[in-house]
Protein backbone atom coordinates (compact mmCIF):
# COMPACT_ATOMS: atom_id res chain seq x y z
CA UNK A 1 0.00 0.00 0.00
CA UNK A 2 1.06 3.55 -0.53
CA UNK A 3 1.50 6.02 1.80
CA UNK A 4 -0.64 8.60 2.49
CA UNK A 5 -0.88 12.25 3.40
CA UNK A 6 -1.63 12.83 6.96
CA UNK A 7 -3.21 15.88 6.96
CA UNK A 8 -5.39 15.60 3.58
CA UNK A 9 -9.21 16.48 3.97
CA UNK A 10 -10.31 15.72 0.75
CA UNK A 11 -13.57 13.42 -0.32
CA UNK A 12 -12.04 10.30 1.21
CA UNK A 13 -11.63 12.16 4.69
CA UNK A 14 -14.84 13.78 4.55
CA UNK A 15 -16.94 10.75 3.75
CA UNK A 16 -15.04 8.43 6.22
CA UNK A 17 -15.22 11.13 9.13
CA UNK A 18 -19.00 11.03 8.32
CA UNK A 19 -19.21 7.27 8.16
CA UNK A 20 -17.10 6.94 11.37
CA UNK A 21 -19.04 9.59 13.42
CA UNK A 22 -22.19 7.75 12.44
CA UNK A 23 -21.40 4.68 13.28
CA UNK A 24 -19.89 5.83 16.71
CA UNK A 25 -23.16 7.58 17.19
CA UNK A 26 -25.22 4.59 16.62
CA UNK A 27 -22.97 1.86 18.13
CA UNK A 28 -22.54 4.16 21.43
CA UNK A 29 -26.43 4.46 21.17
CA UNK A 30 -26.81 0.60 20.06
CA UNK A 31 -24.81 -1.03 22.79
CA UNK A 32 -26.44 0.64 25.56
CA UNK A 33 -29.84 -0.70 23.30
CA UNK A 34 -29.00 -4.02 22.81
CA UNK A 35 -27.33 -4.75 26.75
CA UNK A 36 -24.78 -6.27 25.41
CA UNK A 37 -22.69 -7.62 27.71
CA UNK A 38 -19.34 -5.44 27.76
CA UNK A 39 -21.39 -2.12 27.57
CA UNK A 40 -24.71 -3.01 29.55
CA UNK A 41 -23.60 -5.08 32.40
CA UNK A 42 -20.12 -3.79 33.04
CA UNK A 43 -21.00 -0.20 32.06
CA UNK A 44 -18.16 -0.14 29.43
CA UNK A 45 -18.23 0.97 25.41
CA UNK A 46 -17.19 -1.04 22.97
CA UNK A 47 -17.98 1.72 20.46
CA UNK A 48 -15.18 3.84 21.69
CA UNK A 49 -12.92 1.91 19.58
CA UNK A 50 -14.31 3.64 16.34
CA UNK A 51 -12.61 7.01 16.53
CA UNK A 52 -9.42 5.33 17.77
CA UNK A 53 -9.13 2.73 14.32
CA UNK A 54 -11.29 5.53 12.06
CA UNK A 55 -7.82 8.14 13.20
CA UNK A 56 -5.42 5.20 12.78
CA UNK A 57 -6.92 3.92 9.39
CA UNK A 58 -7.88 7.60 7.82
CA UNK A 59 -5.58 9.80 9.71
CA UNK A 60 -6.15 12.83 12.20
CA UNK A 61 -8.99 14.97 11.20
CA UNK A 62 -11.01 12.01 10.92
CA UNK A 63 -10.32 10.79 13.70
CA UNK A 64 -10.88 14.37 15.20
CA UNK A 65 -14.46 14.40 13.75
CA UNK A 66 -15.09 10.71 14.45
CA UNK A 67 -15.02 11.08 18.13
CA UNK A 68 -16.33 14.55 18.12
CA UNK A 69 -19.18 14.39 15.89
CA UNK A 70 -19.83 11.16 17.04
CA UNK A 71 -20.72 11.63 20.88
CA UNK A 72 -22.31 14.34 20.10
CA UNK A 73 -24.35 12.27 17.58
CA UNK A 74 -24.73 9.40 20.19
CA UNK A 75 -26.16 12.37 22.77
CA UNK A 76 -28.39 13.45 20.86
CA UNK A 77 -29.96 10.07 19.83
CA UNK A 78 -30.01 9.57 23.65
CA UNK A 79 -31.55 12.61 24.57
CA UNK A 80 -28.40 13.80 26.36
CA UNK A 81 -27.84 17.07 25.16
CA UNK A 82 -24.68 18.67 23.93
CA UNK A 83 -21.75 18.29 25.98
CA UNK A 84 -18.86 20.32 24.27
CA UNK A 85 -15.99 19.23 26.74
CA UNK A 86 -16.57 15.51 26.18
CA UNK A 87 -17.35 15.59 22.98
CA UNK A 88 -14.38 17.56 22.35
CA UNK A 89 -12.26 14.78 24.38
CA UNK A 90 -13.36 12.11 22.61
CA UNK A 91 -12.31 13.61 18.86
CA UNK A 92 -8.66 14.26 20.60
CA UNK A 93 -8.70 10.45 21.27
CA UNK A 94 -9.38 10.29 17.80
CA UNK A 95 -6.77 12.80 16.68
CA UNK A 96 -3.69 11.34 18.46
CA UNK A 97 -4.35 8.11 17.41
CA UNK A 98 -4.31 9.22 13.61
CA UNK A 99 -0.67 10.89 13.96
CA UNK A 100 0.28 7.32 12.86
CA UNK A 101 -1.85 7.19 10.22
CA UNK A 102 1.00 8.21 7.56
CA UNK A 103 3.23 5.09 8.63
CA UNK A 104 0.87 2.37 8.10
CA UNK A 105 0.46 0.49 5.32
CA UNK A 106 0.03 -2.62 6.34
CA UNK A 107 -2.63 -2.74 9.32
CA UNK A 108 -1.55 -6.47 10.34
CA UNK A 109 2.06 -6.47 10.83
CA UNK A 110 3.01 -6.84 14.22
CA UNK A 111 5.24 -3.88 14.38
CA UNK A 112 2.04 -1.38 13.36
CA UNK A 113 0.03 -3.18 15.93
CA UNK A 114 2.29 -2.33 18.57
CA UNK A 115 2.57 0.79 17.39
CA UNK A 116 -1.32 1.30 17.38
CA UNK A 117 -1.86 -0.09 20.64
CA UNK A 118 0.49 2.51 22.27
CA UNK A 119 -1.05 5.59 20.09
CA UNK A 120 -4.15 3.95 21.71
CA UNK A 121 -3.19 4.16 25.03
CA UNK A 122 -1.59 7.88 24.72
CA UNK A 123 -4.78 9.27 22.75
CA UNK A 124 -7.33 8.10 25.17
CA UNK A 125 -4.60 9.57 28.21
CA UNK A 126 -5.12 12.73 26.11
CA UNK A 127 -8.47 12.83 25.27
CA UNK A 128 -10.18 11.69 28.78
CA UNK A 129 -6.88 14.29 30.44
CA UNK A 130 -8.66 17.12 28.47
CA UNK A 131 -12.55 16.48 29.07
CA UNK A 132 -11.85 15.35 32.35
CA UNK A 133 -9.92 18.57 33.45
CA UNK A 134 -12.26 20.62 32.09
CA UNK A 135 -15.11 19.18 34.80
CA UNK A 136 -12.85 21.42 37.24
CA UNK A 137 -13.60 24.93 35.40
CA UNK A 138 -16.94 23.75 34.69
CA UNK A 139 -18.39 21.80 37.83
CA UNK A 140 -15.69 23.71 39.85
CA UNK A 141 -14.81 19.79 41.36
CA UNK A 142 -10.63 19.21 42.82
CA UNK A 143 -8.35 17.71 40.75
CA UNK A 144 -8.45 14.58 42.61
CA UNK A 145 -12.35 14.35 42.40
CA UNK A 146 -12.35 14.76 38.80
CA UNK A 147 -9.77 12.20 38.44
CA UNK A 148 -11.05 9.62 40.20
CA UNK A 149 -14.86 10.08 39.00
CA UNK A 150 -14.43 11.11 35.62
CA UNK A 151 -10.73 10.54 34.76
CA UNK A 152 -10.13 6.83 35.79
CA UNK A 153 -13.32 5.21 34.89
CA UNK A 154 -13.51 6.74 31.18
CA UNK A 155 -9.73 5.91 30.67
CA UNK A 156 -9.90 2.48 32.28
CA UNK A 157 -12.95 1.18 30.37
CA UNK A 158 -11.45 2.97 26.69
CA UNK A 159 -8.57 1.24 27.50
CA UNK A 160 -9.60 -1.78 27.71
CA UNK A 161 -12.30 -1.79 24.59
CA UNK A 162 -9.47 0.01 22.47
CA UNK A 163 -6.60 -2.04 23.15
CA UNK A 164 -8.82 -5.35 22.40
CA UNK A 165 -10.78 -4.30 19.62
CA UNK A 166 -8.52 -1.97 17.56
CA UNK A 167 -6.12 -4.76 15.97
CA UNK A 168 -9.29 -6.89 15.35
CA UNK A 169 -10.74 -3.66 13.66
CA UNK A 170 -7.20 -3.12 12.11
CA UNK A 171 -6.76 -7.17 10.43
CA UNK A 172 -10.46 -6.92 9.33
CA UNK A 173 -9.56 -3.48 7.65
CA UNK A 174 -5.99 -5.22 6.24
CA UNK A 175 -8.47 -7.75 3.98
CA UNK A 176 -11.19 -4.90 2.77
CA UNK A 177 -8.62 -2.56 1.75
CA UNK A 178 -6.03 -4.68 -0.03
CA UNK A 179 -9.65 -6.34 -1.68
CA UNK A 180 -10.59 -2.63 -2.77
CA UNK A 181 -7.36 -1.73 -3.93
CA UNK A 182 -6.90 0.96 -1.83
CA UNK B 1 -33.81 -1.52 16.78
CA UNK B 2 -35.46 2.06 15.89
CA UNK B 3 -32.98 4.70 15.92
CA UNK B 4 -34.36 7.94 15.32
CA UNK B 5 -33.34 11.83 16.54
CA UNK B 6 -35.53 13.05 19.42
CA UNK B 7 -36.40 16.21 17.41
CA UNK B 8 -40.22 16.81 16.55
CA UNK B 9 -41.59 19.90 15.19
CA UNK B 10 -43.20 21.52 18.26
CA UNK B 11 -44.13 25.04 16.86
CA UNK B 12 -42.71 26.80 19.73
CA UNK B 13 -41.11 29.93 20.09
CA UNK B 14 -37.50 29.02 20.27
CA UNK B 15 -38.03 26.90 16.96
CA UNK B 16 -38.70 29.82 15.15
CA UNK B 17 -34.91 31.09 15.99
CA UNK B 18 -32.44 30.88 13.25
CA UNK B 19 -30.19 27.83 14.67
CA UNK B 20 -27.04 29.86 14.22
CA UNK B 21 -28.53 32.47 16.74
CA UNK B 22 -29.16 29.46 19.24
CA UNK B 23 -26.04 28.12 19.07
CA UNK B 24 -24.12 31.13 19.49
CA UNK B 25 -26.48 31.87 22.36
CA UNK B 26 -26.15 28.93 23.68
CA UNK B 27 -22.47 28.68 23.36
CA UNK B 28 -21.68 32.41 24.63
CA UNK B 29 -24.12 32.03 27.65
CA UNK B 30 -21.55 28.38 28.59
CA UNK B 31 -18.76 31.24 28.79
CA UNK B 32 -20.85 33.15 31.02
CA UNK B 33 -22.32 31.05 33.28
CA UNK B 34 -18.86 29.41 34.31
CA UNK B 35 -16.78 32.37 34.93
CA UNK B 36 -19.57 33.06 37.84
CA UNK B 37 -19.46 31.29 41.42
CA UNK B 38 -21.36 33.51 42.96
CA UNK B 39 -25.52 31.38 43.65
CA UNK B 40 -28.01 34.85 42.68
CA UNK B 41 -26.18 35.10 39.03
CA UNK B 42 -26.06 31.39 38.68
CA UNK B 43 -29.78 31.77 39.95
CA UNK B 44 -30.68 33.97 37.00
CA UNK B 45 -28.44 31.89 34.41
CA UNK B 46 -30.70 29.26 35.65
CA UNK B 47 -34.24 30.88 35.07
CA UNK B 48 -32.72 31.75 32.21
CA UNK B 49 -31.84 28.00 31.03
CA UNK B 50 -35.10 26.67 32.48
CA UNK B 51 -37.37 29.75 30.89
CA UNK B 52 -35.61 28.77 27.49
CA UNK B 53 -36.66 24.72 28.42
CA UNK B 54 -40.09 25.61 29.09
CA UNK B 55 -40.11 27.82 26.06
CA UNK B 56 -39.20 24.97 23.64
CA UNK B 57 -42.51 23.14 24.92
CA UNK B 58 -40.36 20.37 26.17
CA UNK B 59 -42.59 17.47 28.64
CA UNK B 60 -40.78 16.10 31.55
CA UNK B 61 -41.09 12.32 30.21
CA UNK B 62 -39.32 13.16 26.96
CA UNK B 63 -35.98 14.56 28.97
CA UNK B 64 -36.50 12.59 32.12
CA UNK B 65 -33.55 10.12 30.85
CA UNK B 66 -31.19 13.10 30.61
CA UNK B 67 -31.97 14.50 33.43
CA UNK B 68 -31.78 11.52 35.78
CA UNK B 69 -28.27 10.79 33.85
CA UNK B 70 -27.13 14.28 35.02
CA UNK B 71 -27.93 14.37 38.29
CA UNK B 72 -26.86 11.17 39.57
CA UNK B 73 -23.12 12.07 37.51
CA UNK B 74 -23.52 15.02 39.46
CA UNK B 75 -24.65 14.06 42.72
CA UNK B 76 -21.54 11.81 42.50
CA UNK B 77 -19.29 14.18 41.74
CA UNK B 78 -20.68 16.57 44.68
CA UNK B 79 -20.57 14.31 47.29
CA UNK B 80 -16.87 12.95 46.38
CA UNK B 81 -15.91 16.46 46.04
CA UNK B 82 -17.57 17.55 49.43
CA UNK B 83 -17.02 14.89 51.64
CA UNK B 84 -13.99 13.15 50.19
CA UNK B 85 -11.30 14.99 48.64
CA UNK B 86 -12.26 18.17 51.02
CA UNK B 87 -13.63 21.48 49.20
CA UNK B 88 -14.10 23.17 45.51
CA UNK B 89 -11.65 24.82 43.09
CA UNK B 90 -12.40 28.32 45.10
CA UNK B 91 -9.98 28.61 48.11
CA UNK B 92 -12.11 30.28 50.29
CA UNK B 93 -13.92 26.79 50.39
CA UNK B 94 -10.62 25.45 50.83
CA UNK B 95 -9.94 27.25 53.71
CA UNK B 96 -11.00 26.25 57.33
CA UNK B 97 -14.50 27.31 57.47
CA UNK B 98 -17.68 27.24 60.22
CA UNK B 99 -18.17 23.11 61.22
CA UNK B 100 -21.49 22.17 60.82
CA UNK B 101 -20.49 18.15 61.67
CA UNK B 102 -17.38 17.17 62.57
CA UNK B 103 -15.80 13.71 63.59
CA UNK B 104 -12.28 12.72 65.03
CA UNK B 105 -10.93 8.81 64.63
CA UNK B 106 -8.02 7.00 64.73
CA UNK B 107 -7.69 3.98 62.30
CA UNK B 108 -7.18 0.91 64.72
CA UNK B 109 -5.29 -0.83 62.45
CA UNK B 110 -2.58 1.51 61.27
CA UNK B 111 -3.22 4.49 63.96
CA UNK B 112 -3.58 6.79 61.62
CA UNK B 113 -5.98 10.22 62.71
CA UNK B 114 -8.37 11.40 60.97
CA UNK B 115 -10.26 14.93 61.54
CA UNK B 116 -12.84 15.78 59.37
CA UNK B 117 -15.28 18.72 59.45
CA UNK B 118 -17.84 19.81 57.18
CA UNK B 119 -18.05 23.23 56.82
CA UNK B 120 -21.14 25.45 55.89
CA UNK B 121 -18.86 26.75 53.26
CA UNK B 122 -17.90 23.46 51.64
CA UNK B 123 -22.15 22.60 52.00
CA UNK B 124 -22.81 25.85 50.16
CA UNK B 125 -20.05 25.91 47.58
CA UNK B 126 -22.14 22.19 46.70
CA UNK B 127 -25.43 23.65 46.35
CA UNK B 128 -23.73 26.07 44.31
CA UNK B 129 -22.30 23.40 42.21
CA UNK B 130 -25.92 21.94 41.31
CA UNK B 131 -27.10 25.56 40.75
CA UNK B 132 -24.12 25.93 37.71
CA UNK B 133 -24.58 22.42 36.15
CA UNK B 134 -28.26 22.48 36.18
CA UNK B 135 -28.33 25.60 34.35
CA UNK B 136 -25.99 24.82 31.69
CA UNK B 137 -27.99 21.49 31.58
CA UNK B 138 -31.07 23.34 30.67
CA UNK B 139 -29.53 25.53 28.10
CA UNK B 140 -28.02 22.38 26.15
CA UNK B 141 -30.45 19.60 26.82
CA UNK B 142 -33.49 21.12 24.35
CA UNK B 143 -30.72 20.98 21.55
CA UNK B 144 -32.00 17.41 20.41
CA UNK B 145 -35.48 18.03 20.97
CA UNK B 146 -35.74 21.16 18.85
CA UNK B 147 -33.13 21.37 16.33
CA UNK B 148 -33.39 19.60 12.85
CA UNK B 149 -31.09 17.16 12.33
CA UNK B 150 -31.41 17.49 8.91
CA UNK B 151 -30.07 21.64 9.23
CA UNK B 152 -27.13 21.36 11.14
CA UNK B 153 -24.68 20.91 7.81
CA UNK B 154 -25.91 24.31 6.79
CA UNK B 155 -25.80 25.59 10.17
CA UNK B 156 -22.87 25.15 10.45
CA UNK B 157 -21.46 26.35 7.10
CA UNK B 158 -23.55 29.33 8.02
CA UNK B 159 -21.38 29.69 11.22
CA UNK B 160 -18.24 30.15 9.16
CA UNK B 161 -17.24 26.30 9.14
CA UNK B 162 -15.40 25.14 5.63
CA UNK B 163 -17.68 23.65 2.80
CA UNK B 164 -15.66 20.18 3.02
CA UNK B 165 -16.22 19.81 7.29
CA UNK B 166 -20.04 21.13 6.69
CA UNK B 167 -20.73 18.54 4.38
CA UNK B 168 -19.30 15.79 6.50
CA UNK B 169 -21.74 17.28 9.45
CA UNK B 170 -24.66 16.91 7.31
CA UNK B 171 -23.56 13.67 6.04
CA UNK B 172 -22.88 11.75 9.21
CA UNK B 173 -26.50 13.10 10.55
CA UNK B 174 -27.90 11.54 6.89
CA UNK B 175 -26.00 8.08 7.35
CA UNK B 176 -27.36 7.45 11.01
CA UNK B 177 -30.25 5.80 9.75
CA UNK B 178 -28.40 3.53 6.92
CA UNK B 179 -26.18 2.74 9.77
CA UNK B 180 -28.57 1.85 12.63
CA UNK B 181 -30.44 -0.45 9.87
CA UNK B 182 -27.05 -2.47 9.14
CA UNK B 183 -26.62 -3.00 12.41
CA UNK B 184 -30.07 -4.85 12.81
CA UNK B 185 -29.37 -6.39 9.76
CA UNK B 186 -25.71 -7.80 11.14
CA UNK B 187 -27.22 -8.57 14.88
CA UNK B 188 -30.10 -10.31 13.46
CA UNK B 189 -27.93 -12.48 10.85
CA UNK B 190 -25.05 -13.27 13.73
CA UNK B 191 -27.95 -14.56 15.84
CA UNK B 192 -29.45 -16.64 13.53
CA UNK B 193 -25.87 -17.77 13.57
CA UNK B 194 -25.90 -18.63 17.05
CA UNK B 195 -24.96 -15.46 18.43
CA UNK B 196 -25.82 -14.67 21.53
CA UNK B 197 -25.79 -11.24 22.52
CA UNK B 198 -26.65 -11.40 26.13
CA UNK B 199 -24.82 -13.96 26.82
CA UNK B 200 -22.75 -13.01 29.65
CA UNK B 201 -19.76 -15.57 29.62
CA UNK B 202 -16.37 -15.05 30.57
CA UNK B 203 -13.96 -12.22 31.57
CA UNK B 204 -14.13 -8.45 30.68
CA UNK B 205 -11.45 -8.94 27.83
CA UNK B 206 -14.02 -11.72 26.84
CA UNK B 207 -16.99 -10.18 26.97
CA UNK B 208 -15.29 -7.30 24.81
CA UNK B 209 -14.12 -9.91 22.06
CA UNK B 210 -17.93 -10.93 21.76
CA UNK B 211 -18.65 -7.74 20.25
CA UNK B 212 -16.29 -8.25 17.48
CA UNK B 213 -18.75 -10.86 15.42
CA UNK B 214 -21.12 -7.36 15.33
CA UNK B 215 -18.71 -4.55 15.31
CA UNK B 216 -16.50 -5.85 12.29
CA UNK B 217 -18.75 -6.55 9.94
CA UNK B 218 -20.91 -3.03 10.39
CA UNK B 219 -17.73 -1.40 10.39
CA UNK B 220 -15.98 -2.94 7.59
CA UNK B 221 -19.30 -2.92 5.54
CA UNK B 222 -19.69 1.04 6.18
CA UNK B 223 -15.60 1.52 4.78
CA UNK B 224 -16.62 -0.75 1.46
CA UNK B 225 -20.16 1.34 1.09
CA UNK B 226 -18.06 4.72 1.41
CA UNK B 227 -15.55 3.72 -1.14
CA UNK B 228 -18.43 4.07 -3.47
CA UNK B 229 -19.44 7.42 -1.80
CA UNK B 230 -16.08 8.87 -2.98
CA UNK B 231 -16.18 7.89 -6.15
CA UNK B 232 -19.43 8.71 -6.73
CA UNK B 233 -18.55 12.55 -5.34
CA UNK B 234 -15.42 12.44 -7.23
CA UNK B 235 -17.00 12.30 -10.31
CA UNK B 236 -19.32 14.77 -9.58
CA UNK B 237 -16.04 17.17 -9.07
CA UNK B 238 -17.15 17.33 -5.57
CA UNK B 239 -14.97 19.90 -3.56
CA UNK B 240 -13.79 22.06 -6.77
CA UNK B 241 -16.08 24.93 -6.56
CA UNK B 242 -17.96 26.96 -3.26
CA UNK B 243 -21.44 24.60 -2.52
CA UNK B 244 -25.22 25.77 -2.38
CA UNK B 245 -27.40 23.93 1.04
CA UNK B 246 -30.54 23.15 0.20
CA UNK B 247 -31.53 24.07 3.62
CA UNK B 248 -31.25 28.16 3.39
CA UNK B 249 -31.12 29.76 6.86
CA UNK B 250 -31.78 33.37 6.69
CA UNK B 251 -31.37 35.62 10.14
CA UNK B 252 -34.52 37.94 11.36
CA UNK B 253 -34.56 41.32 13.03
CA UNK B 254 -35.14 38.44 16.72
CA UNK B 255 -32.50 36.63 15.81
CA UNK B 256 -30.41 39.31 16.33
CA UNK B 257 -32.00 40.38 19.44
CA UNK B 258 -31.25 36.95 20.50
CA UNK B 259 -27.62 37.15 19.99
CA UNK B 260 -27.41 40.29 21.02
CA UNK B 261 -28.70 39.27 24.42
CA UNK B 262 -25.70 37.15 24.41
CA UNK B 263 -23.60 39.38 24.01
CA UNK B 264 -24.49 41.93 26.13
CA UNK B 265 -24.62 39.12 28.70
CA UNK B 266 -21.54 37.76 27.91
CA UNK B 267 -19.52 41.32 28.07
CA UNK B 268 -21.47 42.50 30.92
CA UNK B 269 -20.04 39.51 32.97
CA UNK B 270 -16.47 39.66 31.98
CA UNK B 271 -16.79 43.50 33.19
CA UNK B 272 -18.63 42.69 36.61
CA UNK B 273 -16.47 39.66 37.39
CA UNK B 274 -12.82 41.42 36.06
CA UNK B 275 -13.33 44.76 36.15
CA UNK B 276 -15.86 45.20 39.56
CA UNK B 277 -14.34 41.82 40.92
CA UNK B 278 -18.19 40.82 41.39
CA UNK B 279 -19.26 37.02 41.27
CA UNK B 280 -16.60 35.00 42.59
CA UNK B 281 -18.20 32.60 45.68
CA UNK B 282 -20.81 33.86 47.72
CA UNK B 283 -22.05 32.30 51.32
CA UNK B 284 -24.91 34.02 53.21
CA UNK B 285 -23.90 35.82 55.67
CA UNK B 286 -27.02 34.55 57.98
CA UNK B 287 -25.04 30.98 57.83
CA UNK B 288 -22.38 31.74 59.60
CA UNK B 289 -22.66 32.71 63.01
Amino acid sequence: MEKKSLWAFGTREVVFAAIGAALYGVLSFATNWAQIPAAGNVAIRPAVVIPLFFGIAFGPWVGLITGFLGNVLGDLLSGYGFWLWWSLGNGVMGFVTGLIAGGMTTFKSGAEILKAEIMVVVGVAAGMFLASVSEIFVSGVTFATTLSINFLPAFISNIVNGLILTPILMVAYAAVSARAGR
Amino acid sequence: MLVSFSYRQRGSVIERLDARARWIFSILLLFTIVIFWDIRFLLFFLALGLGQYFAAQLTWSETRRAWTFILVLMTLMVVVNTLITGSGTIASVADDGYPVWQFNTRLPLFGWQINFALTAERLWFALTQYVRVIAISALFIVVPFTMNPRSYGATFRGMGLGDRLAFSFDLAFRFVPTLARDFSITLDAQRARGYEVERVKGGIIAQIRRVAPLLVPVTMNAIIGGEDIINAMDLRCFGLRKRTWIEALSYHWYDYVWIGFAVFLFVGSLVLRYVYQIGDFWIPPGLIP
